[in-house]
């Protein structure tokens, strides 16, 4: 009887453990009180000004609390689907990449919103749609763009003769071999990340003029010699400017070589600059930033967008709505954009000529390429399909596979295949 | 063993092998201390010397402490462990007593179904399991890892101890039950208190392993408050594309030292436990 | 040894409480089951219906979110047709083999070496066994700085011999990935193998030894035909232990490389974690996870057999 005893104890110890860390649910009774669930921002100032500043605010203005709940960078998907699942744990959250359209049935149709938005502050870029939108209906309110830029150190391209970055790809690539043999190489990722390999092969692939899916989403077009064209280019970009190591990059690496000045080139969103103001001054001062260079049809950009939506289970749809209304407003907006120095790049007209931009005028390329910035898998609409492929790293394999010596017709085929399986049910 | 080597004999035979070994086994703990102990500046620096410390510092390890919830996490992890732990010696022992003393029917298959579900890793669960949790709520929970790290701890705790049984003499308990104890009796005021050796062995490994885990972890605690020292530094130390490596390597550092202070007093019985099991079992 | 019956006993007890419960409660079966029933259904719940609605899940279509559907064999059959999918079986048993063989030797070499007395002989032990104890994912962070090329000593070394600097790039070439992913594997299990050896080295009578000498056998010969055999069990378990664990490996994968460069260190839980976490397919996680298991069982199966041959 004493094992039973001593095992019932530990049940109860266990269940005591799991009380305190529960914690106690909010009681919806008294205090209206809203979840609004994000993501940690790389920028402190930028949390710190919701929790400080707009939380009290909207709670004095219409007496509701808003908690507002953090998970860590990367495990925004793991709660979100955990919320979905079980049907409760945040009433409005943030949202970004593909998850508006892998979980848009879970969200609520807030259309009038997002029109409403439009209309008053300059109306949205066109890849703010692209974001946001599942058949026609917003499903999340777009907040902004975490752009994916060039980086490149001004003295070292000063050093063979180039004082602004090159417009195109070709150009890059002339300037890359002449940095290569100053023991300057470039880096762009090629791993197994996932943002900073997409960051740069998708506007390449693009600006040659290539494409995974057709607009209809469903039939596959990655054989063509616009593909074949990029890929021969990513190849020779590949040996002959950049170190080897980048095959194997994930997403911290090129930060990394920035910071021990292994590299000369890269694409990165604003964190290298950021931080370099911070920790490494000496290279801040020779680091900037440009749009990317352009192929032979264009000048393109990746799209990254962070937006904001409303769980269709909330049992406060209502206060959820009329928060998400309040916050998208541009009071609000404005103050919270200008909280994190551009790092987030507002995707609506009204905000091209802030004062925000004007504080360092090195991050103005990042507004200038939303103008052509597009989703993974453009022009096919976003869905399941994409989310797999993108899982499934097709696109970036098909690159990195050329890059260490395999045909071009050989990598677009297994690409081809693969794309063809994946959307096969469609 | 064999005695008597000279000088160089031993040089050879012993301390480059065991010298070998310990510069392998030891280098990137060396790395991780110099690492945590060295300002940004000069850990990004390639032009000079590595392996040296120029100008240490203790910034990270402050940071660490101040800025990040790392002692949150450590409790965290020593509570799961402990209780896991606990859980499964439990459990395994309750598995382990009627297959090592009794027979009865169906004995051999619950020993091969307890072996199979060793075959049954984690990945393999971690899905449906995910699923599982939500379902019960349990999300973001302690709980929720307390009862999922028992899964891969019970088997193992129940074969160490099916081992260790067998090697326990069985005098002691036919004496009791000749003296009219019933069988719950003799496990438990006879047996057990015999068995504090094993329990120490399979108890320290369920230990390491429970706070090893990773995957589940990942998976279920995905709140600051509630998370392990792994996915902690991990997922916080890590903010997108930016890792705060000197907090990462003190943070490293700091989550083992615990378990290596543990471990270096048990070392003997847990090497013990392990051998028993496996040469006689 | 007990001279007396079971009936005899029952009837001596009955004077202490009631007597028919007590007697039944204390059969073997009774007793036995009744003591196994709460961690067989521990584990009945919390691994056997996981592991039954895994084979559930994987014969659905089950985006993250949305309900299921039922599809059959669809998944695996999506799975057949992936190159990714075999070359991820490929890797995990190449990184399973090649690492276990690592351990299984250098453990017996370091067993062998540390069956010596010397000073300082339990410091050391304990020592070596920090790699094994340590979190996986936070040594493996220690690792990727060094084996990058720019801070590796081994880099640095290298190119002092003349090989063309930055030298090889350990987490970019293919095959330098996955023997990095070996390497690092090795290093962490090797203390374990080792230690545990060199405990069942121990309990080897040294008596054996003497008469094997007395007949003439070299050192090699001792080892190959006392030794070894001796040991021959505890191998077999620390291995097999082993290859389960190395097969499920994820931690080390996830930190360090996630599945590059191509997908050459991409092991079978790391590649159901991306479709399932990554892409919400959790229908098509699950059939490449529950993969694992034939492969896992014609491992085992294999290396059962070989052993008890030898």
């Amino acid at each position: 009887m004493h094992a039973t005893s001593r095992r019932r104890f530990l049940e109860l110890a266990g269940l005591g453990v799991a009380a305190t860390a529960i914690g106690r649910r909010p009681a919806s009774a008294q205090s209206k009180q809203l979840t609004f669930l994000h993501e940690s921002s790389f920028i402190k100032t930028f949390d710190e000004y919701f929790q400080k500043t707009l939380a009290p605010a909207y709670e004095k203005e219409t007496g509701v609390k808003v908690n507002y709940e953090l998970t860590s960078v990367g495990s925004l998907p793991t709660r979100v689907s955990t919320i979905s699942e079980t049907g409760s744990g945040a009433d409005v959250t943030m949202m970004f990449f593909l998850l508006p359209f892998l979980f848009d049935e879970k969200l609520l149709d807030v259309s009038d919103i997002a029109e409403e938005v439009g209309k008053t502050q300059g109306g949205w870029y066109d890849s703010a749609r692209e974001a946001a939108t599942v058949n026609g209906k917003w499903k999340v309110i777009p907040f902004s763009n975490i752009g994916q830029l060039m980086n490149w150190r001004t003295d070292w391209f000063a050093e063979v003769g180039v004082k602004k970055f090159p417009e195109t790809w070709e150009e890059l690539y002339e300037v890359g071999k002449k940095l290569k043999a100053k023991d300057h190489p470039f880096g762009f990722e090629l791993g197994h990340g996932f943002g900073d390999n997409h960051g740069w092969l998708y506007p390449l692939l693009w600006s040659y003029g290539g494409h995974e899916v057709e607009e209809d989403g469903k039939t596959v077009i990655i054989d063509s010699d616009e593909t074949a064209r990029a890929i021969d280019f990513a190849r020779k970009f590949f040996r002959d400017t950049m170190l080897d190591d980048v095959l194997g990059w994930t997403d911290v690496s090129n930060n990394k070589a920035w910071y021990a000045e292994q590299i000369s080139c890269t694409n990165n969103a604003e964190s290298i600059l950021w931080l370099a103001k911070r920790d490494f001054p000496e290279i801040a001062k020779v680091t900037d930033q440009a749009m990317n260079p352009a192929g032979p049809k264009g000048r393109f950009h990746i799209m990254s967008a962070i937006s904001h939506g409303i769980f269709n289970f909330s049992p406060q749809k209502e206060e959820a709505r009329a928060f998400l209304r309040w916050l998208t407003n541009e009071k609000q907006l404005g103050g919270w954009y200008a909280s994190a120095d551009t790092y987030y790049q507002p995707l609506l007209h009204g905000y091209d000529k802030a004062p925000m931009w004007d504080v360092e005028p090195r991050n103005i390329p990042y507004r200038d390429a939303l103008a052509n910035a597009h989703l993974v898998g453009w022009p096919a609409p976003p869905s399941r399909h994409l989310a797999e492929s993108v899982a499934k790293y097709v696109v970036v394999d098909m690159f990195a596979k050329a890059c260490t010596g395999t045909s071009t017709k050989e990598v677009i085929k297994n690409a081809e295949v693969q794309l063809k399986e994946i959307y096969r049910a469609v | 063993m064999v005695t008597g080597y000279g000088p160089i004999e031993r040089l050879v035979r012993l301390w480059l092998p065991v010298g070998f070994f310990l510069v392998l086994a030891l280098f990137p703990f060396y790395w991780m201390a110099i690492t945590s102990l060295k300002p940004n500046a000069e850990l990004y620096n390639r032009r000079i010397m590595p392996l040296v410390l120029h100008n240490p510092t203790l910034k990270h390890y402050i940071d660490l402490l101040t800025q990040t919830s790392f002692l949150t996490w450590t409790w965290n992890t020593m509570l799961v462990a402990i209780v896991s732990t606990v859980i499964s010696l439990v459990l395994g022992v309750m598995l382990a007593y009627p297959l090592a003393r009794m027979r009865f029917a169906g004995a051999g298959l619950i020993a091969m179904t307890v072996a199979a579900i060793y075959l049954v890793p984690q990945p393999l669960l971690f899905i449906p399991l995910a699923d599982v949790i939500n379902r019960l709520d349990l999300g973001n929970t302690l709980t929720a890892v307390i009862l999922t790290y028992p899964t891969m701890l019970v088997p193992f705790c129940a074969w160490l101890l099916l081992g260790y049984f067998k090697t326990v003499p069985m005098e002691l308990e036919e004496a009791a039950r000749i003296d009219g104890a019933s069988r719950l009796q003799t496990m438990r005021r006879i047996f057990l208190p015999l068995c504090t050796p094993g329990f120490i062995s399979a108890g320290i490994f369920a230990f390491t392993l429970s706070q090893n885990e990773f995957l589940y972890a990942l998976i279920f605690l995905t709140k600051s408050a509630v998370r392990t020292v792994p996915v902690g530094v991990i997922a916080e130390l890590i903010r997108g594309d930016v890792f705060y490596w000197g907090q990462l390597m003190a943070g490293a550092l700091l989550g083992s030292v615990p378990v290596a202070l543990i471990y270096s007093f048990f070392v003997e019985h847990y090497v013990a436990g392990l051998t028993s099991g496996s040469v006689k079992g | 040894m007990s001279l007396r019956s079971e009936p005899l006993i029952g009837a001596a007890r009955s004077e202490r409480y009631a007597a028919p419960l007590g007697v039944w409660l204390d059969r073997q079966s009774v007793f036995s089951w009744l003591m196994m029933a709460p961690p067989l259904l521990f584990l009945a719940a919390l691994v056997g219906y996981p592991f039954c609605y895994g084979i559930v899940l994987s014969l659905q279509d089950r985006p993250v979110a949305h309900p299921g559907t039922f599809v059959g064999l669809k998944n695996f059959a999506t799975n057949f047709n992936d190159p990714i999918f075999w070359r991820v079986a490929l890797n995990t048993f190449v990184y399973t083999v090649v690492a276990t063989l690592l351990k299984m030797i250098g453990g017996l070499a370091l067993a062998l070496a540390m069956n010596q007395q010397f000073p300082l002989k339990n410091l050391v032990r304990a020592l070596l066994l920090l790699p094994f104890i340590v979190p996986t994912v936070l040594s493996t962070v220690a690792w990727m700085w060094i084996l990058d090329p720019a801070f590796s000593v081994l880099n640095w070394l290298l190119v002092l011999l003349g090989v063309p600097k930055p030298g090889p790039s350990w987490l970019g070439n293919p095959i330098l990935a996955m023997l990095s992913i070996i390497v690092i594997n090795t290093w962490r299990g090797l203390p374990f193998y080792g230690i545990t050896l060199l405990a069942g080295l121990q309990t080897v009578p040294p008596e054996l030894y003497e008469a094997a000498t007395i007949d003439g056998a070299s050192g090699w010969q001792r080892f190959r035909y006392v030794t070894l055999p001796l040991l021959q069990p505890i191998i077999l378990i620390v291995t097999l232990f082993s290859v389960i664990f190395t097969f499920a490996d994820f931690q080390l994968v996830y930190v360090l490389t996630h599945g590059g460069p191509q997908n050459a260190t991409q092991l079978f839980a790391t590649y159901a974690f991306d479709i399932a976490m990554g892409a919400g397919q959790l229908g098509l996680g699950a059939s490449v996870a529950l993969a694992m298991l034939p492969a896992l069982a014609l491992l085992i199966v294999a290396l059962t057999i070989y052993m008890r041959r030898r």
